[in-house]
Formats: structure tokens, sequence, C-alpha cells
């Protein structure tokens, strides 16, 4: 017994030097293999969530994602939906979002890109008001907080 | 003093010529001349180490001042790309929507929760291809932890030799009693940031606590709250890693609060390495319990020849032990047999990783440094 864990010992021993001298070599291939696992994504808190639509203009495009309510078990009560401009934003930015895409306009949104300022104004109940609006590299990106009516909702029921 | 001279090159000979491989990517180029200086001064250093580990046969000294210059130089490379890339050493909104926050190794305890139950890291970094990636750095520590244990915060966390660093400045302790109860903490810290990202989807740890942001990167001080966090980092660098390690000549943030230490100390139970006690040579001095920076050697343990699943493998007792009762181990090799054998492995092994994982900044570091310079 007292050899076989001497044995077992020196094995796992040079196993773990073998482990390291192989690492370096195939680095790029073990935190590629890494990145492809099933929880390797960033979480949408961070992302900004899934691009819902896309509008293309001549030099902006404005891109509106689903909204984010994502919580550790559940949805959350709160969220955003956050909307980028990407290109050539001009100085005052002027849109109106129609998020849910049930037709009707969710609110208004206007930033003056000089003076950093943003305004909105909500159409609906469930937007709460600005979380972020911020310059980005690719242009601007603002965060709207929303309130999660179906999980409100299903708390009443 | 080893004194065989062969003995100590032929050690060494391995080490030089994959670190070669390494540092230089297998062909030199001598363009740059600043560049192929830092080379050269990188490569010739960490040999000399490597050397002088197997000539001397002390461990701790030499690699002690890798694991310090690794701790410097990270931070500078990492504060220097971040000036670059952002004018600042503080990280704004547009950074977090952008995912461009750089990874490190700490927040590795608060998104093990979150992948698990929503299949995504949360934390704003990039998962490959940019700067600091979450997938290599998941990977060298799961690496290292499964290779090293607990050896990762003494042979490859480079926040690890800001504490070592600070805990060599006094030669005596001005604080001699400290209770040991307190190397429990790091495990109730884990469960709290562990508990407290899952439930709120942020790495707690590193909004709030982390005192490394103060050599490395925070949030921009735009509000109370952000004012708030930025003086909490600066505090806890001050006094846990600054003041209480001059203070102990311990490592007082790796003891107490690191929720990273915790994990590699369970990944101490994996790892084929550890440190054995030869009770037919001890004489019960002592001396190992009062040098050891992690609170891993307790006088019960000594009595009983056992070493606590703390020890981070960073040889200041051995290298402490007159007696020479104290050594690097195996698992399964009974203490006091093949004392040599199993040094040589383990040093191989863990300077290899920290050689290869540090050059990178190091050579960046002196690269900088020398056009400043010239």
């Amino acid at each position: 017994m007292k050899k076989i864990k001497i044995i077992a010992g020196i094995i796992w021993a040079i196993l773990g030097l073998i482990l390291i001298l192989v690492f370096f070599p195939g680095y790029n291939r073990f935190s590629s293999a890494a990145s492809k696992l099933p929880f390797m994504k960033i979480n949408p808190r961070y992302t900004g969530g899934e691009i819902a639509f896309e509008e293309i203009s001549v030099n902006c495009t404005l891109i509106t994602r689903k909204p984010v309510f994502n919580g550790l078990f559940k949805e959350r009560k709160t969220g955003f939906v956050q909307i980028d401009w990407r290109g050539n934003i001009p100085e005052k930015i002027v849109d109106t979002i129609d998020f849910d895409a049930d037709g009707n306009p969710d609110f208004a949104i206007s930033i003056d890109t000089r003076e950093s300022t943003t305004r909105l104004d909500p159409w609906s109940k469930n937007v709460e008001g600005i979380d972020v609006s911020t310059p980005t590299s690719y242009g601007w990106a603002a965060r709207v907080k929303l309130r999660n009516e179906r999980r409100i909702r299903s708390n009443e029921w | 003093m080893n004194k065989s001279l062969g003995k100590s090159l032929l050690y060494t000979l391995p080490m030089f010529l994959i670190t070669f491989v390494f540092i230089t990517g297998g062909k030199p180029d001598f363009s740059d001349p600043a560049n192929s200086i830092a080379i050269l001064l990188t490569f010739l250093g960490i040999n000399a180490l490597y050397f002088l580990m197997h000539y001397t046969g002390k461990t701790d000294a030499y690699r002690a001042i890798l694991f310090i210059i690794f701790a410097l130089a990270l931070s500078f490379t990492l504060i220097s790309n971040i000036i670059e890339t952002r004018s600042s050493m503080s990280f704004s909104q547009a950074d977090i929507i952008e995912c461009k926050i750089p990874f490190c190794h700490l927040v590795i305890p608060m998104m093990i929760i979150p992948a698990a139950f929503t299949k995504s890291i949360i934390f704003p970094g990039s998962i490959i291809g940019g700067f600091a990636d979450i997938s290599a750095m998941v990977v060298i520590w799961l690496v290292a932890t499964i290779v090293l244990g607990r050896g990762f915060c003494s042979w490859g966390c480079f926040y690890g030799g800001w504490d070592d660093g600070f805990s060599r400045l006094r030669k005596k302790r001005v604080i001699k009693k400290i209770s040991d109860f307190w190397k429990w903490m790091p495990f109730a810290v884990l469960i709290m940031v562990s508990l407290t990202a899952a439930l709120t989807l942020v790495p707690t740890y590193c909004d709030w606590i982390c005192p490394f942001k103060a050599v490395t990167e925070f949030e921009k001080v735009t509000s109370v709250e952000s004012a708030v966090k930025a003086g909490v980092f600066v505090s806890l660098f001050g006094s846990l890693v600054v003041v209480l390690p001059v203070m102990t000549r311990k490592r007082i943030q790796c003891s107490f609060l690191c929720p990273l230490g915790a994990i590699n100390t369970l990944s101490n139970k994996v790892t084929p390495f550890t440190i054995k006690i030869d009770k037919n040579l001890c004489n019960d001095c002592l001396k190992c319990v009062e040098v050891c920076p992690l609170f891993a050697l307790t006088p019960d343990g000594i009595k009983n020849g056992k070493v606590s699943v703390f020890c981070s493998k960073c040889g200041k007792c051995v290298d402490a032990c007159t007696k020479k009762a104290i050594h690097f181990g195996i698992k399964g090799i009974p203490a006091g047999t093949m004392k040599n054998f199993s040094r040589n492995i383990f040093l191989f092994t863990s300077f290899l990783f920290i050689a290869i994982f540090s050059a990178g900044s190091i050579v960046n570091t002196l690269k900088s440094l020398l056009n400043l310079i010239f």
C-alpha cells in the first residue's frame, strides 16, 4: 500500500509537470476551447442584451436591444432597455422608441451630444427614467430603466 | 550551500532552453534594441534566480524576487495599457457598456454560481481576444490551481507579490501576536461575495472591496457611491497590503481577505505537491511557525508533523529550518524521504509556471523603462 501511494504520488506530480509543460505551448487552443463552453458569454446586464431592431439612416444606425430583466433564477421586476446610436452621430439626437414593437412608441429620447445632456419623455407606464447615457467608441449608448410588467402582473396574481 | 556548480547548471539547463523558446518566441528578433535588451535581461534574470535556487538550496528568497517583480511589472503593464487606451486609470460607464474591463482571477469566485444558473459571466470584459480576456485567465488559473493548489498564491498570483513585498520591508515584527482564527476569514468573504454576486449579478468583490483596484483600475469618481468605493479600495490597500504586512511580516490581505485564496486552499487537497515535516529531525524550535506568512503552520501542527491546507508552498519555512526537518514533498511519499527528488520536481513545475506567466509583463516593463531612460 505504501509503495502504491508513493508511485501514485510520483505519477501525479509528473503529470502536473507535464500539464504545465504542454499548457503554455497549447495556451491559445486551451483558451479558445474554454471560450466555447456554454456559460462563456457575457451576461446581458453588461452587453446590453440582444439586438431587437436596427434602423439605418444616412450617417447613423439606431439599434434597439431587447429589454434586460434577467436575475439568477427568474426575471426581475425592474430592468432596462439599451439603445445604441452607431456611426457619425449628430449633435442632437431625437428619437422615439417602441422597444416592445406593439406599434405604440414607449418613450421619446433627446440627447445633446455636445452638452452630454439627455431628456426622456416616457409614454408608457413601464418606462421609469434614464439609467445611463454616455458617449462610446462607436457613437452613443443609453439605458432606459423599465418596469417588468409581466413579472409585476404574475406577482399580482 | 548545495555547492555543486555543475549539478546546479545541469538542473538549470532545461529551464534555460524552455524559457528561451517562450520568451523569444523561438525566433529572437534584434531589430528593436530596447526590446532585445529587455528580453535578454528578463531571460538571464529568471534563469539566474532558478540557478541560485539549486546552487544555494534556498527557495523563498529567489522566488520572492521574481514574485515581487512580477507584481510590480503586471501593475505597470496593466496601468500603462489602460492609460494608453483610456488616458486614465479610471473606467467609465462607456467602458462597462462596451465590455472593455480587463479581467483578473479574483473575479472567478463570484462567477461560479451565476455561470451555473444563468449560463453567463457577470463581468464586463471580453470572452476571448481582448486584453486580459476571461477565457485565458480562467484557464491559466485552473491549470495552476490543479497543479500547484494554493501554491498559485505564491507562484502565480500577480497581486500576492505586493503583500509579499511589503511583508519583507522590516526585519522585525512590530505586531507579534495575531490570532490565526482570522485565517478562516477568506471563507466568510468567499461565501459573502459569492452570494451577493449571485443575487445582484454584479461582481461585488471587484465593485466594493478589492484592495488591488488601487494599483490597477477603478470606477471613475462621479458620485458619492463611486467616491466611497474609491475610499474603500485605497483604505484596504493601505491597511491590508501595506501597513499590516510591514508591521506583522505576514501577508495579511492574502491570509485574511482574499476569496480566491480560500478556493485555492481547498484545491491544496488536489495538488500533488506539499510541504512535509520530518519529525525525526524536528526540534520543535517553531522558527517555521514564526516565519510562515500565511498562518499555515501552528505549534500543534508541528507537534503532529502536519502542515495545514493554508500552505502556499512559498518555501519560507523550508529556508528557515536549521535542522532541514521541513522540506518540499510529494503526497504519498513519507516525510524525510526523496527530499531532493520532490524539491526538484516541484521547483521545476512551479518556477516554469511563474517564469513563463511573468515574462511578458517583465519584458514589457523593462522595455518601457529603457525607452523612458534612453
